[in-house]
Protein backbone atom coordinates (compact mmCIF):
# COMPACT_ATOMS: atom_id res chain seq x y z
CA UNK A 1 0.00 0.00 0.00
CA UNK A 2 2.92 2.85 1.08
CA UNK A 3 5.92 2.03 -0.94
CA UNK A 4 8.84 4.16 -1.42
CA UNK A 5 9.19 3.29 -4.89
CA UNK A 6 5.87 3.49 -5.86
CA UNK A 7 5.00 5.76 -8.36
CA UNK A 8 1.87 7.94 -8.28
CA UNK A 9 0.34 6.82 -10.72
CA UNK A 10 0.57 3.02 -9.83
CA UNK A 11 -0.64 3.96 -6.21
CA UNK A 12 -3.57 5.44 -7.62
CA UNK A 13 -4.30 1.91 -9.52
CA UNK A 14 -4.12 0.04 -6.30
CA UNK A 15 -6.47 2.14 -4.77
CA UNK A 16 -9.04 1.96 -7.76
CA UNK A 17 -8.59 -1.56 -7.61
CA UNK A 18 -9.23 -1.79 -3.73
CA UNK A 19 -12.83 0.62 -4.23
CA UNK A 20 -13.61 -1.88 -7.51
CA UNK A 21 -12.93 -5.14 -4.69
CA UNK A 22 -14.54 -3.26 -2.02
CA UNK A 23 -17.90 -2.04 -3.88
CA UNK A 24 -18.28 -5.17 -5.49
CA UNK A 25 -17.92 -7.23 -2.32
CA UNK A 26 -20.46 -4.56 -0.38
CA UNK A 27 -22.88 -5.44 -3.31
CA UNK A 28 -22.82 -9.36 -2.60
CA UNK A 29 -22.76 -8.42 0.86
CA UNK A 30 -26.09 -6.05 1.09
CA UNK A 31 -28.05 -8.57 -2.44
CA UNK A 32 -29.67 -10.94 -0.22
CA UNK A 33 -31.23 -7.18 1.04
CA UNK A 34 -32.02 -6.55 -2.85
CA UNK A 35 -33.78 -9.71 -2.78
CA UNK A 36 -35.73 -9.33 -0.59
CA UNK A 37 -37.44 -6.08 -1.56
CA UNK A 38 -37.54 -6.72 -4.87
CA UNK A 39 -39.13 -10.48 -4.02
CA UNK A 40 -41.89 -8.12 -2.18
CA UNK A 41 -42.71 -5.84 -5.42
CA UNK A 42 -42.64 -8.91 -7.48
CA UNK A 43 -44.98 -10.67 -9.99
CA UNK A 44 -45.87 -14.02 -7.75
CA UNK A 45 -44.37 -16.18 -10.66
CA UNK A 46 -41.54 -14.60 -9.93
CA UNK A 47 -41.01 -14.67 -6.40
CA UNK A 48 -37.51 -16.92 -6.01
CA UNK A 49 -37.69 -17.77 -9.55
CA UNK A 50 -35.29 -14.99 -10.64
CA UNK A 51 -32.06 -13.37 -9.63
CA UNK A 52 -33.65 -9.81 -10.19
CA UNK A 53 -37.34 -10.00 -10.79
CA UNK A 54 -38.68 -8.23 -13.59
CA UNK A 55 -42.35 -7.63 -13.49
CA UNK A 56 -43.41 -5.84 -10.40
CA UNK A 57 -47.07 -5.41 -8.60
CA UNK A 58 -48.34 -4.26 -5.36
CA UNK A 59 -50.04 -7.62 -4.75
CA UNK A 60 -47.76 -8.89 -2.40
CA UNK A 61 -48.47 -5.65 0.42
CA UNK A 62 -52.45 -5.42 -0.48
CA UNK A 63 -52.25 -9.70 0.71
CA UNK A 64 -50.25 -8.25 3.76
CA UNK A 65 -52.66 -5.17 5.21
CA UNK A 66 -55.80 -7.40 3.97
CA UNK A 67 -54.66 -10.53 6.72
CA UNK A 68 -54.00 -12.20 4.04
CA UNK A 69 -55.46 -15.94 4.61
CA UNK A 70 -55.37 -15.96 8.13
CA UNK A 71 -58.63 -15.70 10.40
CA UNK A 72 -57.22 -12.11 12.17
CA UNK A 73 -57.83 -9.10 10.79
CA UNK A 74 -55.20 -7.32 9.59
CA UNK A 75 -52.88 -9.46 11.91
CA UNK A 76 -49.70 -8.15 10.37
CA UNK A 77 -50.86 -3.84 11.65
CA UNK A 78 -51.77 -5.53 14.75
CA UNK A 79 -48.19 -7.52 14.98
CA UNK A 80 -46.07 -4.45 14.10
CA UNK A 81 -47.88 -2.87 16.71
CA UNK A 82 -46.74 -4.95 19.00
CA UNK A 83 -43.22 -4.91 17.89
CA UNK A 84 -43.23 -1.48 18.12
CA UNK A 85 -44.95 -0.82 21.85
CA UNK A 86 -42.45 -3.65 23.51
CA UNK A 87 -39.57 -2.58 21.74
CA UNK A 88 -39.53 1.25 22.53
CA UNK A 89 -40.56 0.22 26.01
CA UNK A 90 -37.94 -2.70 27.03
CA UNK A 91 -35.59 0.01 24.79
CA UNK A 92 -36.57 2.74 27.04
CA UNK A 93 -36.74 0.83 30.23
CA UNK A 94 -32.58 -0.30 29.41
CA UNK A 95 -31.61 2.98 28.81
CA UNK A 96 -33.07 4.54 31.61
CA UNK A 97 -31.95 1.73 34.17
CA UNK A 98 -28.54 1.45 32.23
CA UNK A 99 -28.09 5.48 32.92
CA UNK A 100 -29.15 5.11 36.48
CA UNK A 101 -27.23 1.47 37.49
CA UNK A 102 -24.26 3.09 35.48
CA UNK A 103 -24.03 6.65 37.14
CA UNK A 104 -24.00 4.58 40.91
CA UNK A 105 -21.50 2.70 39.71
CA UNK A 106 -18.91 5.22 38.43
CA UNK A 107 -19.76 8.15 40.47
CA UNK A 108 -20.99 7.47 43.58
CA UNK A 109 -19.43 5.82 46.36
CA UNK A 110 -21.19 3.41 48.71
CA UNK A 111 -21.09 0.56 50.64
CA UNK A 112 -21.06 -2.79 48.15
CA UNK A 113 -20.36 -1.00 45.59
CA UNK A 114 -17.50 -3.29 44.15
CA UNK A 115 -19.48 -6.33 44.91
CA UNK A 116 -22.05 -5.39 42.56
CA UNK A 117 -19.58 -4.60 39.84
CA UNK A 118 -18.22 -7.53 40.26
CA UNK A 119 -21.61 -9.43 40.55
CA UNK A 120 -23.10 -7.44 37.35
CA UNK A 121 -19.57 -9.35 35.47
CA UNK A 122 -20.55 -12.35 36.69
CA UNK A 123 -24.13 -12.25 35.58
CA UNK A 124 -23.07 -10.90 31.93
CA UNK A 125 -20.35 -14.13 31.63
CA UNK A 126 -23.23 -16.76 32.79
CA UNK A 127 -24.39 -18.98 30.06
CA UNK A 128 -28.34 -17.43 29.84
CA UNK A 129 -29.63 -20.72 28.50
CA UNK A 130 -29.80 -22.06 32.04
CA UNK A 131 -32.35 -19.80 32.85
CA UNK A 132 -35.00 -20.16 30.26
CA UNK A 133 -36.93 -22.26 31.90
CA UNK A 134 -37.89 -20.94 35.29
CA UNK A 135 -38.06 -17.13 33.79
CA UNK A 136 -40.55 -18.80 31.99
CA UNK A 137 -42.11 -20.39 34.86
CA UNK A 138 -41.68 -17.35 37.03
CA UNK A 139 -43.92 -15.34 34.16
CA UNK A 140 -46.47 -17.89 34.43
CA UNK A 141 -46.38 -17.71 38.41
CA UNK A 142 -46.59 -13.62 38.52
CA UNK A 143 -49.59 -13.94 35.83
CA UNK A 144 -48.01 -12.57 33.11
CA UNK A 145 -48.03 -15.11 30.83
CA UNK A 146 -49.76 -14.02 27.35
CA UNK A 147 -49.16 -10.28 28.23
CA UNK A 148 -47.06 -7.13 27.67
CA UNK A 149 -45.20 -7.24 30.66
CA UNK A 150 -43.71 -10.70 29.79
CA UNK A 151 -42.36 -9.02 26.71
CA UNK A 152 -41.31 -5.52 28.34
CA UNK A 153 -40.36 -6.35 31.84
CA UNK A 154 -37.68 -9.30 31.28
CA UNK A 155 -36.53 -7.31 28.96
CA UNK A 156 -36.09 -4.00 30.57
CA UNK A 157 -32.65 -4.63 32.12
CA UNK A 158 -29.56 -5.02 29.39
CA UNK A 159 -25.89 -5.64 31.48
CA UNK A 160 -24.27 -4.52 28.57
CA UNK A 161 -26.02 -0.99 28.25
CA UNK A 162 -24.98 -1.13 32.25
CA UNK A 163 -21.38 -1.94 31.51
CA UNK A 164 -20.89 0.33 28.63
CA UNK A 165 -22.21 3.35 30.20
CA UNK A 166 -20.52 2.56 33.56
CA UNK A 167 -17.34 2.43 31.42
CA UNK A 168 -17.98 5.62 29.32
CA UNK A 169 -19.04 7.29 32.99
CA UNK A 170 -15.76 6.65 34.65
CA UNK A 171 -14.16 8.36 31.86
CA UNK A 172 -16.02 12.07 32.15
CA UNK A 173 -13.76 13.60 34.87
CA UNK A 174 -15.37 14.10 38.92
CA UNK A 175 -14.45 17.89 38.54
CA UNK A 176 -17.82 19.02 36.57
CA UNK A 177 -19.78 16.48 39.13
CA UNK A 178 -18.16 18.24 41.79
CA UNK A 179 -19.08 21.83 40.16
CA UNK A 180 -22.58 21.31 39.77
CA UNK A 181 -23.07 19.83 43.28
CA UNK A 182 -21.36 23.22 44.25
CA UNK A 183 -24.29 24.99 42.09
CA UNK A 184 -26.93 23.06 44.15
CA UNK A 185 -27.29 20.52 41.54
CA UNK A 186 -29.06 16.73 42.42
CA UNK A 187 -27.90 13.64 41.19
CA UNK A 188 -30.55 13.52 39.03
CA UNK A 189 -30.19 16.69 37.63
CA UNK A 190 -26.68 15.81 37.18
CA UNK A 191 -27.28 12.96 35.13
CA UNK A 192 -29.60 14.72 33.11
CA UNK A 193 -27.62 18.31 32.28
CA UNK A 194 -24.23 16.92 32.10
CA UNK A 195 -23.74 12.97 32.14
CA UNK A 196 -26.36 12.66 29.45
CA UNK A 197 -25.55 15.37 27.04
CA UNK A 198 -21.70 14.39 27.34
CA UNK A 199 -22.46 10.79 26.23
CA UNK A 200 -24.45 11.40 23.40
CA UNK A 201 -22.92 8.98 20.72
CA UNK A 202 -22.67 6.00 22.98
CA UNK A 203 -26.01 6.48 23.33
CA UNK A 204 -26.89 6.18 20.30
CA UNK A 205 -24.69 3.13 20.23
CA UNK A 206 -26.41 2.02 22.96
CA UNK A 207 -29.97 2.33 21.58
CA UNK A 208 -29.51 1.10 18.59
CA UNK A 209 -27.85 -2.33 19.91
CA UNK A 210 -30.70 -2.69 22.35
CA UNK A 211 -33.33 -1.68 20.20
CA UNK A 212 -32.37 -4.38 17.43
CA UNK A 213 -31.47 -7.23 19.36
CA UNK A 214 -35.02 -6.66 21.20
CA UNK A 215 -36.78 -6.29 17.89
CA UNK A 216 -35.17 -9.18 16.33
CA UNK A 217 -36.04 -11.34 19.25
CA UNK A 218 -37.63 -14.65 18.96
CA UNK A 219 -37.30 -16.80 21.37
CA UNK A 220 -38.40 -14.88 24.75
CA UNK A 221 -41.16 -13.53 22.34
CA UNK A 222 -42.06 -16.63 21.17
CA UNK A 223 -42.75 -18.83 24.69
CA UNK A 224 -44.03 -15.88 26.50
CA UNK A 225 -46.93 -15.23 24.61
CA UNK A 226 -49.78 -17.54 23.16
CA UNK A 227 -52.53 -15.02 21.57
CA UNK A 228 -53.02 -14.41 18.23
CA UNK A 229 -53.29 -10.72 18.91
CA UNK A 230 -50.04 -10.40 21.26
CA UNK A 231 -47.23 -11.82 18.71
CA UNK A 232 -44.85 -9.88 17.72
CA UNK A 233 -44.05 -9.26 13.86
CA UNK A 234 -40.83 -11.59 14.32
CA UNK A 235 -43.04 -14.36 15.78
CA UNK A 236 -45.54 -13.61 12.97
CA UNK A 237 -43.41 -14.06 10.29
CA UNK A 238 -41.69 -17.16 11.79
CA UNK A 239 -45.12 -18.84 12.53
CA UNK A 240 -46.37 -17.63 9.06
CA UNK A 241 -43.01 -19.39 7.56
CA UNK A 242 -44.51 -22.94 7.78
CA UNK A 243 -48.26 -22.94 6.80
CA UNK A 244 -47.64 -19.70 4.34
CA UNK A 245 -44.43 -21.11 2.70
CA UNK A 246 -46.57 -21.58 -0.72
CA UNK A 247 -47.04 -17.23 -0.15
CA UNK A 248 -43.12 -16.38 -0.60
CA UNK A 249 -44.64 -12.99 -1.55
CA UNK A 250 -46.25 -11.93 1.34
CA UNK A 251 -43.10 -13.64 3.71
CA UNK A 252 -41.15 -11.13 1.61
CA UNK A 253 -43.24 -8.00 2.03
CA UNK A 254 -43.38 -9.10 5.86
CA UNK A 255 -39.67 -9.02 6.07
CA UNK A 256 -39.72 -5.78 4.49
CA UNK A 257 -41.83 -4.53 7.03
CA UNK A 258 -39.54 -5.96 9.71
CA UNK A 259 -36.17 -4.86 8.55
CA UNK A 260 -37.07 -1.22 7.44
CA UNK A 261 -37.63 0.59 10.53
CA UNK A 262 -33.98 -0.64 12.13
CA UNK A 263 -32.37 0.29 8.70
CA UNK A 264 -34.21 3.44 8.80
CA UNK A 265 -33.16 4.13 11.91
CA UNK A 266 -28.98 2.74 11.68
CA UNK A 267 -29.01 5.47 8.78
CA UNK A 268 -30.62 8.52 10.79
CA UNK A 269 -28.59 7.76 13.68
CA UNK A 270 -25.60 6.92 11.48
CA UNK A 271 -22.85 9.66 11.97
CA UNK A 272 -23.66 9.39 16.03
CA UNK A 273 -22.93 5.41 16.22
CA UNK A 274 -19.98 5.95 14.38
CA UNK A 275 -18.66 7.92 17.05
CA UNK A 276 -19.67 6.13 19.53
CA UNK A 277 -18.62 2.59 18.17
CA UNK A 278 -14.98 4.43 17.98
CA UNK A 279 -15.52 4.41 21.71
CA UNK A 280 -16.73 1.24 22.24
CA UNK A 281 -13.89 -0.67 20.24
CA UNK A 282 -11.32 1.10 22.62
CA UNK B 1 -17.83 10.12 52.03
CA UNK B 2 -20.95 11.39 51.79
CA UNK B 3 -23.16 9.07 54.28
CA UNK B 4 -26.25 9.82 51.87
CA UNK B 5 -24.19 8.09 49.19
CA UNK B 6 -25.42 5.05 50.64
CA UNK B 7 -28.96 5.39 50.01
CA UNK B 8 -28.28 6.81 47.13
CA UNK B 9 -26.06 4.36 45.26
CA UNK B 10 -28.38 1.35 47.08
CA UNK B 11 -31.52 3.27 45.16
CA UNK B 12 -29.90 3.84 41.73
CA UNK B 13 -28.99 0.12 41.46
CA UNK B 14 -32.22 -0.92 42.71
CA UNK B 15 -33.22 -1.59 39.04
CA UNK B 16 -30.91 -3.99 38.57
CA UNK B 17 -30.93 -5.97 41.67
CA UNK B 18 -34.52 -6.40 41.87
CA UNK B 19 -33.96 -7.74 38.22
CA UNK B 20 -30.94 -10.16 39.17
CA UNK B 21 -33.00 -11.59 41.83
CA UNK B 22 -36.26 -12.58 39.94
CA UNK B 23 -34.40 -13.16 36.75
CA UNK B 24 -31.18 -14.30 38.00
CA UNK B 25 -30.71 -15.94 40.87
CA UNK B 26 -34.45 -17.60 41.24
CA UNK B 27 -34.00 -18.83 38.17
CA UNK B 28 -30.64 -20.28 38.64
CA UNK B 29 -31.63 -21.60 41.93
CA UNK B 30 -34.91 -23.26 40.70
CA UNK B 31 -33.00 -24.44 37.42
CA UNK B 32 -30.60 -26.86 39.76
CA UNK B 33 -33.84 -27.88 41.70
CA UNK B 34 -35.61 -28.73 38.51
CA UNK B 35 -33.12 -30.47 36.88
CA UNK B 36 -33.62 -33.38 39.64
CA UNK B 37 -37.16 -33.88 39.27
CA UNK B 38 -39.14 -35.41 36.25
CA UNK B 39 -41.80 -32.41 36.33
CA UNK B 40 -43.76 -32.67 33.03
CA UNK B 41 -45.00 -28.43 33.68
CA UNK B 42 -48.52 -29.73 33.72
CA UNK B 43 -49.11 -32.82 36.34
CA UNK B 44 -49.24 -30.36 40.26
CA UNK B 45 -46.93 -33.25 41.56
CA UNK B 46 -43.28 -34.84 40.75
CA UNK B 47 -40.89 -36.84 42.27
CA UNK B 48 -37.47 -36.50 42.73
CA UNK B 49 -35.38 -38.60 40.45
CA UNK B 50 -32.01 -37.96 41.59
CA UNK B 51 -29.24 -38.55 38.55
CA UNK B 52 -31.77 -40.25 36.28
CA UNK B 53 -32.35 -36.63 34.08
CA UNK B 54 -28.48 -36.30 33.20
CA UNK B 55 -28.16 -40.36 32.84
CA UNK B 56 -30.80 -39.48 30.16
CA UNK B 57 -29.16 -36.85 28.91
CA UNK B 58 -25.52 -38.41 28.02
CA UNK B 59 -27.36 -41.64 26.56
CA UNK B 60 -29.62 -39.32 24.35
CA UNK B 61 -29.36 -38.70 20.92
CA UNK B 62 -30.19 -34.89 21.31
CA UNK B 63 -27.97 -33.90 23.87
CA UNK B 64 -24.69 -35.91 21.98
CA UNK B 65 -25.57 -34.22 18.73
CA UNK B 66 -26.54 -30.60 20.27
CA UNK B 67 -22.30 -31.43 22.10
CA UNK B 68 -20.83 -32.17 18.90
CA UNK B 69 -22.98 -29.42 16.81
CA UNK B 70 -21.29 -26.51 18.61
CA UNK B 71 -17.94 -27.43 17.34
CA UNK B 72 -18.93 -27.91 13.81
CA UNK B 73 -20.66 -24.72 14.12
CA UNK B 74 -17.35 -23.23 15.08
CA UNK B 75 -15.32 -25.10 12.67
CA UNK B 76 -17.43 -23.52 9.63
CA UNK B 77 -18.38 -20.27 11.63
CA UNK B 78 -15.22 -19.12 12.90
CA UNK B 79 -12.35 -19.05 9.88
CA UNK B 80 -15.39 -18.30 7.29
CA UNK B 81 -16.33 -15.14 9.59
CA UNK B 82 -12.70 -14.18 10.36
CA UNK B 83 -11.80 -14.84 7.30
CA UNK B 84 -14.26 -12.50 5.92
CA UNK B 85 -13.84 -9.64 7.65
CA UNK B 86 -10.15 -9.53 7.73
CA UNK B 87 -10.75 -9.05 3.92
CA UNK B 88 -13.07 -6.56 4.42
CA UNK B 89 -11.10 -4.46 6.96
CA UNK B 90 -7.46 -4.84 5.04
CA UNK B 91 -9.61 -3.55 1.69
CA UNK B 92 -11.06 -0.04 3.27
CA UNK B 93 -9.25 0.93 6.30
CA UNK B 94 -7.14 3.74 5.24
CA UNK B 95 -9.21 4.66 2.30
CA UNK B 96 -8.84 8.04 1.43
CA UNK B 97 -12.72 8.71 1.07
CA UNK B 98 -16.07 7.00 1.55
CA UNK B 99 -14.41 4.64 4.34
CA UNK B 100 -17.50 5.19 6.87
CA UNK B 101 -19.91 4.82 3.92
CA UNK B 102 -18.28 1.32 2.88
CA UNK B 103 -18.13 0.46 6.71
CA UNK B 104 -21.93 1.58 7.33
CA UNK B 105 -22.99 -0.58 4.62
CA UNK B 106 -21.04 -3.56 5.60
CA UNK B 107 -22.81 -3.08 8.72
CA UNK B 108 -25.98 -3.98 7.89
CA UNK B 109 -25.84 -7.35 7.64
CA UNK B 110 -26.09 -7.16 11.29
CA UNK B 111 -29.14 -5.54 11.81
CA UNK B 112 -31.62 -8.42 9.71
CA UNK B 113 -33.53 -10.20 12.35
CA UNK B 114 -32.45 -14.02 11.92
CA UNK B 115 -36.26 -15.26 10.81
CA UNK B 116 -35.63 -13.14 7.53
CA UNK B 117 -32.14 -14.14 6.66
CA UNK B 118 -33.54 -17.86 7.25
CA UNK B 119 -36.62 -16.89 4.93
CA UNK B 120 -34.44 -15.21 2.13
CA UNK B 121 -31.92 -18.25 1.99
CA UNK B 122 -34.39 -20.90 2.47
CA UNK B 123 -36.80 -19.11 -0.82
CA UNK B 124 -32.67 -18.54 -2.54
CA UNK B 125 -32.12 -22.53 -1.69
CA UNK B 126 -35.48 -23.87 -3.06
CA UNK B 127 -35.61 -26.40 -5.44
CA UNK B 128 -36.82 -23.75 -8.64
CA UNK B 129 -34.69 -20.93 -7.63
CA UNK B 130 -32.47 -19.54 -10.56
CA UNK B 131 -29.20 -20.72 -8.84
CA UNK B 132 -30.15 -24.41 -8.78
CA UNK B 133 -31.75 -24.50 -11.31
CA UNK B 134 -28.17 -23.26 -13.15
CA UNK B 135 -26.59 -25.57 -10.96
CA UNK B 136 -28.83 -28.45 -12.03
CA UNK B 137 -28.01 -27.05 -16.09
CA UNK B 138 -23.97 -28.09 -15.27
CA UNK B 139 -25.07 -31.32 -13.66
CA UNK B 140 -24.82 -30.27 -10.21
CA UNK B 141 -28.14 -31.26 -8.02
CA UNK B 142 -27.78 -30.42 -4.09
CA UNK B 143 -30.24 -30.61 -1.63
CA UNK B 144 -28.94 -27.72 0.03
CA UNK B 145 -30.73 -28.09 3.46
CA UNK B 146 -31.02 -31.86 3.75
CA UNK B 147 -27.63 -32.54 3.60
CA UNK B 148 -25.77 -32.63 7.70
CA UNK B 149 -23.09 -30.86 6.37
CA UNK B 150 -24.25 -28.72 3.39
CA UNK B 151 -27.10 -27.53 6.12
CA UNK B 152 -24.46 -26.76 9.00
CA UNK B 153 -22.36 -24.45 6.53
CA UNK B 154 -25.98 -22.94 5.22
CA UNK B 155 -26.20 -22.14 8.64
CA UNK B 156 -22.91 -20.87 9.31
CA UNK B 157 -22.74 -19.06 6.09
CA UNK B 158 -26.11 -16.58 7.25
CA UNK B 159 -24.03 -16.41 10.55
CA UNK B 160 -21.05 -15.03 8.84
CA UNK B 161 -22.94 -13.25 6.49
CA UNK B 162 -24.51 -11.69 9.65
CA UNK B 163 -21.57 -10.54 11.96
CA UNK B 164 -18.70 -10.07 9.24
CA UNK B 165 -19.36 -6.08 8.79
CA UNK B 166 -19.35 -5.88 12.86
CA UNK B 167 -16.26 -7.84 12.89
CA UNK B 168 -14.66 -5.75 10.47
CA UNK B 169 -15.26 -2.73 12.47
CA UNK B 170 -13.29 -3.97 15.36
CA UNK B 171 -10.43 -4.76 13.13
CA UNK B 172 -10.51 -1.99 10.72
CA UNK B 173 -9.82 -0.05 14.49
CA UNK B 174 -7.48 -2.11 15.15
CA UNK B 175 -5.93 -1.50 12.14
CA UNK B 176 -5.46 1.88 12.12
CA UNK B 177 -4.35 1.78 15.46
CA UNK B 178 -1.12 0.45 13.52
CA UNK B 179 1.34 3.28 12.83
CA UNK B 180 1.95 3.92 9.13
CA UNK B 181 5.38 4.99 10.09
CA UNK B 182 6.16 1.39 11.42
CA UNK B 183 4.94 0.34 7.38
CA UNK B 184 7.29 2.72 5.53
CA UNK B 185 10.26 1.52 8.13
CA UNK B 186 10.37 -1.96 6.75
CA UNK B 187 9.66 -0.99 3.70
CA UNK B 188 12.95 0.75 3.51
CA UNK B 189 14.25 -2.49 5.31
CA UNK B 190 13.32 -4.40 2.28
CA UNK B 191 10.66 -6.49 3.70
CA UNK B 192 8.73 -8.95 1.76
CA UNK B 193 4.86 -8.48 1.93
CA UNK B 194 4.26 -12.03 3.61
CA UNK B 195 6.78 -10.98 6.32
CA UNK B 196 5.43 -7.68 6.51
CA UNK B 197 1.83 -9.17 7.60
CA UNK B 198 3.16 -12.10 9.94
CA UNK B 199 5.82 -9.82 11.53
CA UNK B 200 3.89 -6.38 11.78
CA UNK B 201 0.73 -6.47 11.09
CA UNK B 202 -0.65 -9.57 12.91
CA UNK B 203 1.25 -8.77 16.02
CA UNK B 204 0.10 -5.97 16.17
CA UNK B 205 -3.91 -6.43 15.06
CA UNK B 206 -3.65 -9.33 17.36
CA UNK B 207 -5.68 -7.61 20.39
CA UNK B 208 -8.48 -6.81 18.25
CA UNK B 209 -7.92 -9.83 16.56
CA UNK B 210 -8.50 -11.51 19.83
CA UNK B 211 -11.50 -9.72 20.65
CA UNK B 212 -13.44 -10.75 17.54
CA UNK B 213 -12.04 -14.69 17.95
CA UNK B 214 -13.88 -14.53 21.34
CA UNK B 215 -17.14 -12.94 20.14
CA UNK B 216 -17.24 -15.56 16.96
CA UNK B 217 -16.33 -18.22 19.14
CA UNK B 218 -19.28 -17.24 21.78
CA UNK B 219 -21.97 -16.79 18.79
CA UNK B 220 -21.68 -20.82 18.31
CA UNK B 221 -23.40 -21.61 21.47
CA UNK B 222 -26.05 -19.53 21.32
CA UNK B 223 -27.34 -20.55 17.84
CA UNK B 224 -30.96 -20.69 17.87
CA UNK B 225 -33.13 -18.65 15.43
CA UNK B 226 -31.31 -19.60 12.18
CA UNK B 227 -32.04 -23.15 13.02
CA UNK B 228 -35.14 -22.99 14.33
CA UNK B 229 -36.34 -21.21 11.04
CA UNK B 230 -34.13 -23.46 8.27
CA UNK B 231 -33.77 -27.29 9.47
CA UNK B 232 -35.75 -27.35 13.15
CA UNK B 233 -32.22 -29.37 14.08
CA UNK B 234 -32.43 -31.33 10.89
CA UNK B 235 -31.57 -33.31 9.11
CA UNK B 236 -31.37 -35.88 11.43
CA UNK B 237 -30.02 -33.62 14.33
CA UNK B 238 -27.32 -32.67 12.44
CA UNK B 239 -27.68 -28.57 13.56
CA UNK B 240 -29.50 -29.07 16.41
CA UNK B 241 -28.24 -26.51 18.91
CA UNK B 242 -28.05 -26.81 22.65
CA UNK B 243 -30.74 -23.82 22.37
CA UNK B 244 -32.64 -25.83 19.99
CA UNK B 245 -32.59 -29.37 22.24
CA UNK B 246 -33.41 -27.03 25.12
CA UNK B 247 -36.39 -25.15 23.43
CA UNK B 248 -37.48 -28.78 22.20
CA UNK B 249 -37.41 -30.72 25.55
CA UNK B 250 -38.78 -27.88 27.26
CA UNK B 251 -41.43 -26.35 25.10
CA UNK B 252 -42.41 -28.78 23.05
CA UNK B 253 -42.19 -31.88 24.90
CA UNK B 254 -42.96 -30.12 28.26
CA UNK B 255 -40.58 -32.07 29.99
CA UNK B 256 -39.36 -29.12 32.61
CA UNK B 257 -37.24 -31.33 34.79
CA UNK B 258 -35.23 -33.17 32.25
CA UNK B 259 -34.80 -29.84 29.62
CA UNK B 260 -33.61 -28.18 32.69
CA UNK B 261 -31.07 -31.09 33.35
CA UNK B 262 -29.64 -30.40 29.67
CA UNK B 263 -29.67 -26.80 30.26
CA UNK B 264 -27.03 -27.25 33.12
CA UNK B 265 -25.12 -29.58 30.60
CA UNK B 266 -24.99 -26.83 28.15
CA UNK B 267 -24.29 -24.24 30.52
CA UNK B 268 -21.45 -26.03 31.61
CA UNK B 269 -20.17 -27.25 28.72
CA UNK B 270 -19.85 -23.64 27.71
CA UNK B 271 -18.24 -22.47 30.12
CA UNK B 272 -15.19 -24.92 30.11
CA UNK B 273 -15.37 -24.76 26.65
CA UNK B 274 -15.20 -20.51 26.27
CA UNK B 275 -12.74 -20.26 29.25
CA UNK B 276 -10.54 -23.25 27.72
CA UNK B 277 -10.80 -21.62 24.19
CA UNK B 278 -9.72 -18.12 25.98
CA UNK B 279 -7.06 -19.74 27.48
CA UNK B 280 -5.45 -20.95 24.28
CA UNK B 281 -6.21 -17.62 22.20
CA UNK B 282 -4.06 -15.67 25.16
CA UNK B 283 -1.32 -18.92 25.14
CA UNK B 284 -1.23 -18.57 21.30
CA UNK B 285 -0.24 -14.72 21.64
CA UNK B 286 2.31 -14.95 24.39
CA UNK B 287 4.22 -17.68 22.55
CA UNK B 288 4.62 -15.51 19.80
CA UNK B 289 5.00 -12.72 21.92
CA UNK B 290 2.43 -10.36 21.10
CA UNK B 291 0.91 -10.05 24.31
Amino acid sequence: MVGSNNTKSSRRLRLSIRYALASALLLVMVYPYLYMVLNSFADWNQVDRKLLPDSFTLKSYTWLLNGGETGVTRPWINAFANSVIVSVASTALMMLFGVMVAYALSKLRFRGRDTINNFILFHMFFPGIILLIPSFLIIQRIGWYDTYWALIIPKGVSLWAIFMYTNFFRAIPDTFIEAAKLDGARDFQILYRIMLPMSKSITSVIFLFTLMERWTELLWDMIMVRSDHMLTLNVLLSQMFGPYGGYPGPLYAGSVLLSLPIIVLFIIFGKKFQEGMQFTLK
Amino acid sequence: MNPNNNRLGWTFTSPYLIYSLVFFLGPLLWSFYLAFTNWDMIAPSYEFVGFDNFVKAFRSAGVQSAFWVTYKFMLVFVPLVIAMSLVVSVLIHGLPRFKSLFLIGFFLPYLSSGVVSALIVKGFLSYNSPMNEWLRGIGININWLGGPWSALFVVGLIMAWKFTGYYALILTSGLESIDREIYEAAAIDGVSNTSRFWRITLPLLYPALYTTLILAFGVTFGIFTEVYQLTGGGPNFATNTWQMEIFSQAFKNLQAGYASAVALLASLATFVSIFLIRKLLELWGKRNGWV
